[in-house]
């Protein structure tokens, strides 16, 4: 079998900035800004967040929002793809997540400390609720599964998980990505670390003041060209390569000379059989961190050069957490699809500290090749190109 | 893939040395913990003693951490080490993490935190070793490894879906080695669930061949291997297939069976029409407690049992189905060993195991 082509038949997305990919270019045509106080849960905190205002119809399931989240986009990329029944094939699902993997329901948790007993309901769902296991069962997938829980790279590395699946021959169609909700717990904890912005948030600015969280899902399906051609699927766009690589350094900063995001970078261009020329532009991780910005800012500027079309998205989405690299291999495809990038929002006063500054209005783009970059705690690094296919 | 090298935590103490002796002694009692929010709760549990492991160095560099890390590095350091390849950390090495339940002590200390303070007033420290990632972030630190370090999360099937990965990374050529592994810890809240959804054994003694109703007795631990397809001479063994949710191989002779039943589930009957006549089967659970990551602890013993070429008695031998078990701890010649388990769905995974 041919496993050295994959490529993406469908795609899936909702975030703050739109509940489909149509609704998406619409907002970054206009810079829409869907931010405001969180309404999900109570809190004293005051940063902003880009909640999903709207789930639509038939998506509610009651303390699973992660997953309704995951399903909206798993069904959009399905339709894409054109894709009815599985049963033909060996389908593979993968995601990434953060908030679906922990059991954090503080309301079990608390009736537990104070009475030393708690209904199992958060539970239930819980040991329900596991990503890939569910979507896998709801849409008849008997290929492998895995439920991804890298942090914040989590979908950019279920992509890359599903791309070795598949040239590995374990699948011939894998549903991949990322989905994460709002959380209570991840929020206080990011403001804990006082990375929580009290505004909005500024990726790459020189007065940025940290991130605000956001919640959605993006998911891709991706096959072998024989797959495609077997079934008569045509796809435009195709996952060239993955990089991951581990800074080793610390747990919640990245290693200030970017080590592990090098890496991460030279072996998905590697793997993509190409070049840093070759690259039309890349989704940045850009959470408006400090310290986020500044290394990967400088080791962009240092593998692509000075003149990179460079975007940040997370000014219209927030930082999705695990489902940020399925969100943004989702924006990234469209992007060379489309043959633009939205303006990197937020984004006002060149830092000179960086070498590299984003786009700051909708720009024209050219090239074959996208990269889109995921930084992680732990100090986690991954990165994916994705390409035009030839003619198209 | 060969494995050519295990770590390991578990009650029993750490390095692939305390699974031998207890696969040699056989089945002991668990100790009993006393639950702090249910008044006069108490459950029988397999427990890592962190006082009495033989590593301090690791422990005192990675003092921050919570049990789940230090156990993952103290497991990932020893396979390493056991694998006696020089210079490891210069090659191509990924990481592979995965557990069921990840840091939920952690979690749930975290928790605490929201509950007892406030949100604007949470310990970042205890955020940070909360993510799921955090115990292989460790492992990275700890051990200077700066390849590809994923965690993964299926429940029963972590393991199984950590080393189809570990597989596919060797096989692509991503990485030379793969240290692959699986951990979890018990906690109070987790011993409470498992006791309300599940049935403790009292006794303390999991007995893995009665299928159902099945009783459970909490465990934890951590298990690494290290993978690389290269070297073969000092291997354990090979792995020759991972399968979930079906297995093509069945019809394959082995030498032995290795169940994960170990009480996770209310009902494990579906092991039953897995097992064969002709073939002994054996389950390692009571040795060092149910966990649904289990299936590494197992897939290590099948890997001693075929580098050491002797089988190992079955610990408990309650046998109510008659089925073939294997009784007898002796010296024989050991080709290949079939290592199954079965998640919530009745869907099945196997990892074959053959001598090098």
């Amino acid at each position: 079998m041919d496993t050295s082509t994959i490529l993406i038949t469908g795609m899936g997305v909702i975030s703050a900035a739109g509940n489909n990919a149509g609704e998406t270019l619409l907002s970054f045509k206009q810079g829409t800004r869907n931010a405001g106080p969180v309404t999900l849960f109570p809190t004293i905190l005051k940063s902003p967040v880009f909640e999903v205002r709207r789930l639509p119809a038939g998506y509610y399931r009651e303390g699973l929002r992660t997953l309704s989240l995951a399903l909206i986009a798993v069904d959009q990329a399905l339709q894409d793809a054109r894709l009815g029944d599985l049963s033909k094939f060996r389908v593979g699902v993968c995601m990434g997540t953060t908030v679906a993997s922990q059991l954090n329901a503080l309301q079990f948790y608390k009736s537990y400390r104070e009475s030393g007993a708690a209904p199992m309901t958060s539970v239930d769902r819980f040991l329900k609720g596991n990503l890939a296991e569910f979507i896998a069962r709801k849409i008849g997938a008997r290929g492998p599964q895995a439920s991804v829980v890298n942090a914040c790279s989590s979908g950019t590395d279920a992509i890359g998980i599903a791309l070795s699946w598949l040239k590995s021959g374990l699948c011939d169609i894998a549903i991949a990505g990322g989905a994460d909700e709002l959380n209570h717990v991840p929020y206080c904890g990011f403001n804990s670390l006082g990375i929580a912005n009290p505004g909005l948030c500024a990726p790459f600015d020189r007065d940025r003041k940290g991130l605000n969280l956001g919640e959605g899902a993006g998911v891709l399906v991706m096959e072998t060209r024989e797959t495609a051609r077997k079934r008569g699927a045509s796809a435009d766009l195709m996952l060239s390569g993955y990089g991951s690589s581990s800074d080793a350094y610390h747990l919640t900063a990245p290693s200030p000379e970017g080590v592990g995001l090098k890496a991460a970078l030279a072996a998905a261009l590697s793997e993509a059989g190409i070049g840093p020329s070759s690259i039309g532009f890349v989704n940045a991780h850009g959470t408006g961190t400090h310290d986020n910005d500044q290394v990967e800012g400088t080791v962009l500027a240092e593998v692509f050069g000075p003149g990179l079309k460079m975007l940040s998205t997370k000014g219209l989405t927030g930082h999705t957490l695990g489902a940020a690299g399925g969100i943004e291999a989702v924006f990234t495809s469209l992007g060379l699809r489309e043959g633009w990038i939205p303006a990197s929002a937020g984004f006002q006063n060149r830092d000179e500290a960086i070498p590299l500054a984003p786009v700051r209005e909708t720009t024209a783009i050219s090239g074959r090749y996208a990269i889109s970059t995921s930084l992680a705690f732990g100090g986690t690094n991954a990165a994916i190109v994705i390409g035009r296919e030839a003619g198209s | 893939m060969k494995i050519v090298g295990i770590g390991m935590v578990c009650s029993e103490g750490q390095g692939i040395a305390s699974l031998e002796k207890a696969l040699q002694r056989g089945w002991k009692e668990p100790v009993t913990v006393v639950t702090p929010h249910i008044p006069g709760g108490a459950y029988p549990a397999y427990l890592v003693d962190f006082a009495n492991l033989p590593d301090k160095t690791l422990l005192k560099k990675i003092r921050r951490s919570d049990a789940v890390s230090k156990m993952s590095v103290l497991a990932a350091a020893d396979a390493l080490a056991n694998s006696g390849i020089k210079d490891i950390t210069q090659k191509k090495l990924g990481i592979i993490l995965t557990t069921a339940f990840g840091p939920h002590v952690t979690t749930f200390n975290f928790l605490d935190d929201i509950l007892d303070h406030g949100d604007a007033a949470v310990s970042p420290t205890t955020f940070s070793n909360s993510v799921h990632n955090a115990a292989a972030s460790y492992i990275a630190m700890s051990l200077h490894i700066k390849g590809p370090t994923i965690t993964i999360t299926q429940f029963q099937f972590s393991f199984q879906s950590g080393l189809q990965l570990a597989q596919a990374w060797l096989d692509q050529g991503r990485c030379d080695y793969v240290l692959a592994g699986a951990v979890d810890q018990y906690g109070d809240v987790l011993g409470y669930v498992a006791d309300h959804k599940l049935t403790t054994a009292r006794d303390g003694k999991i007995k893995p061949f009665t299928f159902k109703p099945t009783v459970q007795v909490p465990g934890e631990g951590a298990a690494f291997f290290l993978l690389g397809n290269k070297n073969g001479g000092e291997a354990y063994c090979t792995v020759d297939a991972i399968h979930t949710n079906d297995d093509p191989d069945h019809d394959q002779s082995v030498d032995i069976n290795i169940i994960d039943a170990n009480g996770m589930l209310p009902d494990e009957s579906a092991y039953l029409p897995s097992l064969s006549k002709e073939i002994p089967t054996a389950a390692y659970s009571p040795l060092f407690g149910s966990m649904m990551i289990g299936s590494a602890f197992n897939m290590a013993a099948g890997a001693l049992m075929l580098k050491q070429q002797r089988q190992y008695a079955t610990p408990v031998q309650d046998n109510p189905h008659t089925i073939r078990l294997l009784t007898e701890t002796e010296d024989c010649a050991l080709a290949k060993i079939r290592c199954t388990g079965y998640n919530c769905y009745a869907e099945r995974s196997v990892i074959y195991l053959t001598k090098v």
